[in-house]
């Protein structure tokens, strides 16, 4: 069982390696040659809301960085490198949203269906092979790209800060956690259970949909409409709203945060002990279950 | 026949949009036969072989090597191999990455057979399965299916919209890698005339029904074509032929369980192609039944 889920996996991710290895890497590679563009003084990103630039570092900068205590020192370090990930974070959620509409969809377009239901492998092992892949490999695909950019980040950074006479090499190599990354790994796992309910709602507009986006659209769309019309509510959508965004910052998590940050491993197990994350899981049960029911009844070919 | 059954349908219906696709299926195939579906369109070939393989919803009863197909699918495909359309094979992948698929997949694969078959074929590994051509692509699926030590393979069509080289290469590869003495073959094809040298039995099948089934050996003895002399035409049509059509000119008779030695007086005699008999069969049907 375990090798042949391991192949399938394997399968998923030959067959979407744009979404799951090229684009993430592309993403990364350009960041890291961003972030040491601005440390090395090549280059900066100003905008309104965000200001990344070594002119940041003026007197008045470095004399709080230098008077910063330890705790907000490992703070500040965190929300930056945080903040310097979200792009891959953002083009592996979408490469996820786009893999879960098309990968059962696919199969039927080019009717290779047929092939894999040919073959002995149930179908409720073809979709739990792609639920682990959202769920639980993605997330750890995408460490190699963030312990990248992270040490980019910190090797270009230290070059910056002792070059100019910032702060000490120690000040940002002290402040840089390694079991942090494990902390990521456990927080997108978490993510992903969190958004389970939307990736397996688009695999099974993919499974039964002629058009898998309408498919994937309208159903949501006249259940918010008619919820908002007969019960003046908007459950459905506060719902949808609330998986799409960080499990951390939704309305339901008991805790509150303000600024942008990694969240604690111990938030992992609030999570787990909320109502609406098992709502979610269940949810996600009982549309895998229409999956499986629906994918054993597309028998795809023709009646002689 | 002491052989096993393997394959055993009693009243199988399947209903489609209002009518019946099989109509009260009963068929019985042991271990080791070659059986062909023979019949036209709308016959309910595919249909049968879907209820096989699981993967659609009957009535009836069926079971295959003893497991009911529908309700323990994975299982029984563990034993049964098929190839039910063509060019269903996945285009994005190569071929080296289908092979590593198969053999992570399915216990009953062997990989070296299959490069050893390959090997034999002009099919790189490393060629994209979008790039090969048709006839190459069904080479390829049945390179895979001839590597599994299935007990059952199911060709639903195997050949269709392939040129005639490889039809015939087709078939020289299956009869030269899987016609073993235990493996059982369920066969359906519109070009029965390349396939019936190899069938063992036959099911003539027609608007979800099973018109005629038997052992190619009994169709043999038991039917048996006449091109009389023309001065014995009249003596002939006494034996009361089951059907009569024109070849070349030259008149030609279908006789059922008639002595060949009496026959062989009037003319040439030899058993019936498949074809030929399925035709027959089937307008004397039709004619029986407007009578």
């Amino acid at each position: 069982m375990i090798t042949v889920l391991r192949t399938m996996i394997f399968r998923e991710i030959q067959e979407h390696k744009v979404a799951f290895i090229y684009a993430p890497f592309f993403v990364s590679i350009v960041l890291c040659i961003v972030i040491a563009s601005v440390y090395l003084g090549g280059t900066s990103i100003q905008t309104e809301q965000f200001n990344f630039s070594t002119d940041f570092f003026d007197d008045e900068a470095r004399q709080a960085m230098q008077q910063v205590s330890s705790i907000s020192r490992i703070d500040i370090v965190r929300a930056g490198l945080l903040v310097l990930g979200f792009p891959i974070l953002l083009t592996i959620g979408f490469g996820l949203l786009a893999y879960s509409l098309s990968t059962f969809a696919d199969e039927r377009k080019d009717r290779s269906l047929i092939f894999w239901r040919s073959l002995p492998v149930s179908d409720l092992t073809t979709v739990l092979s792609k639920v682990l892949l959202v769920v639980l490999v993605v997330p750890l695909m995408v460490i190699p790209h963030i312990i990248l950019l992270q040490l980019v980040a910190m090797i270009s950074a230290s070059i910056f800060f002792t070059s100019n006479d910032i702060v000490s090499f120690d000040w940002l190599w002290g402040s840089y956690i390694l079991t942090d990354w494990f902390r990521i790994v456990f927080s997108l796992w978490a993510q992903a259970l969190w958004s389970l309910p939307l990736f397996v709602w688009l695999m099974l507009a993919g499974t039964y949909a002629t058009r898998p986006i309408a498919g994937a659209i309208i159903p949501p769309v006249v259940l918010i409409v008619l919820e908002r019309i007969i019960f003046k509510t908007n459950t459905v959508l506060e719902f949808i709203e609330n998986r799409v965004g960080f499990w951390s910052r939704a309305d339901s998590f008991p805790k509150e945060y303000n600024e942008i940050r990694v969240v604690d491993i111990s938030d992992i197990f609030l999570l787990f002990s909320s109502q609406a994350f098992w709502i979610g899981i269940f949810a996600s049960m009982v549309l895998i279950a229409c999956i499986v029911y629906v994918r054993s009844s597309n028998s795809d070919q023709t009646i002689d | 026949m002491s052989s096993e059954v393997v394959i055993n349908a009693s009243n199988i219906r399947k209903l489609y949009d209002g009518s019946y696709a099989l109509d009260g299926i009963d068929l019985e195939v042991r271990q080791g036969q070659i059986t062909g579906l023979i019949g036209p369109n709308g016959a309910g070939k595919s249909t049968f072989l879907q209820c096989v393989l699981g993967l659609i919803r009957t009535e009836g009863n069926l079971e295959v090597l003893g497991l009911d197909p529908r309700k323990e699918r994975h299982k029984l495909l563990k034993e049964v191999c098929s190839i039910t359309d063509v060019a269903v094979l996945p285009k994005w992948m190569t071929v080296n990455q289908l092979l590593q698929y198969m053999n992570g997949v399915h216990p009953g694969f062997n990989l070296e057979k299959c490069i050893s078959i390959l090997s034999r074929t002009n099919i790189k590994q490393t060629s994209k399965i979008k790039v090969l051509s048709r006839g190459m692509v069904v080479q390829l699926h049945l390179s895979i299916v001839m590597a599994i030590d299935a007990k059952i393979l199911v060709l639903d069509e195997p050949t269709l919209g392939l040129d005639l080289v490889y039809r015939k290469d087709f078939y020289s590869q299956l009869i030269e890698d899987y016609y073993e003495g235990d493996k059982t073959i369920l066969i359906s094809t519109h070009q029965v005339e390349e396939i019936e040298g190899v069938l063992s039995d036959a099911v003539f099948m027609n608007q979800g029904r099973i018109v005629m089934k038997d052992s190619i050996e009994s169709i043999n003895k038991r039917f048996l074509e006449l091109r009389p002399h023309q001065s014995n035409l009249d003596q002939a049509r006494s034996l009361n032929p089951i059907h009569e059509r024109m070849e070349l000119g030259r008149e030609v008779m279908l006789f059922e369980d008639v002595d060949s030695q009496k026959l062989s007086e009037l003319g040439d005699v030899r058993p019936p192609f498949i074809a030929d008999l399925f035709m027959a069969i089937m307008e004397s049907s039709q004619k029986g039944g407007q009578e």
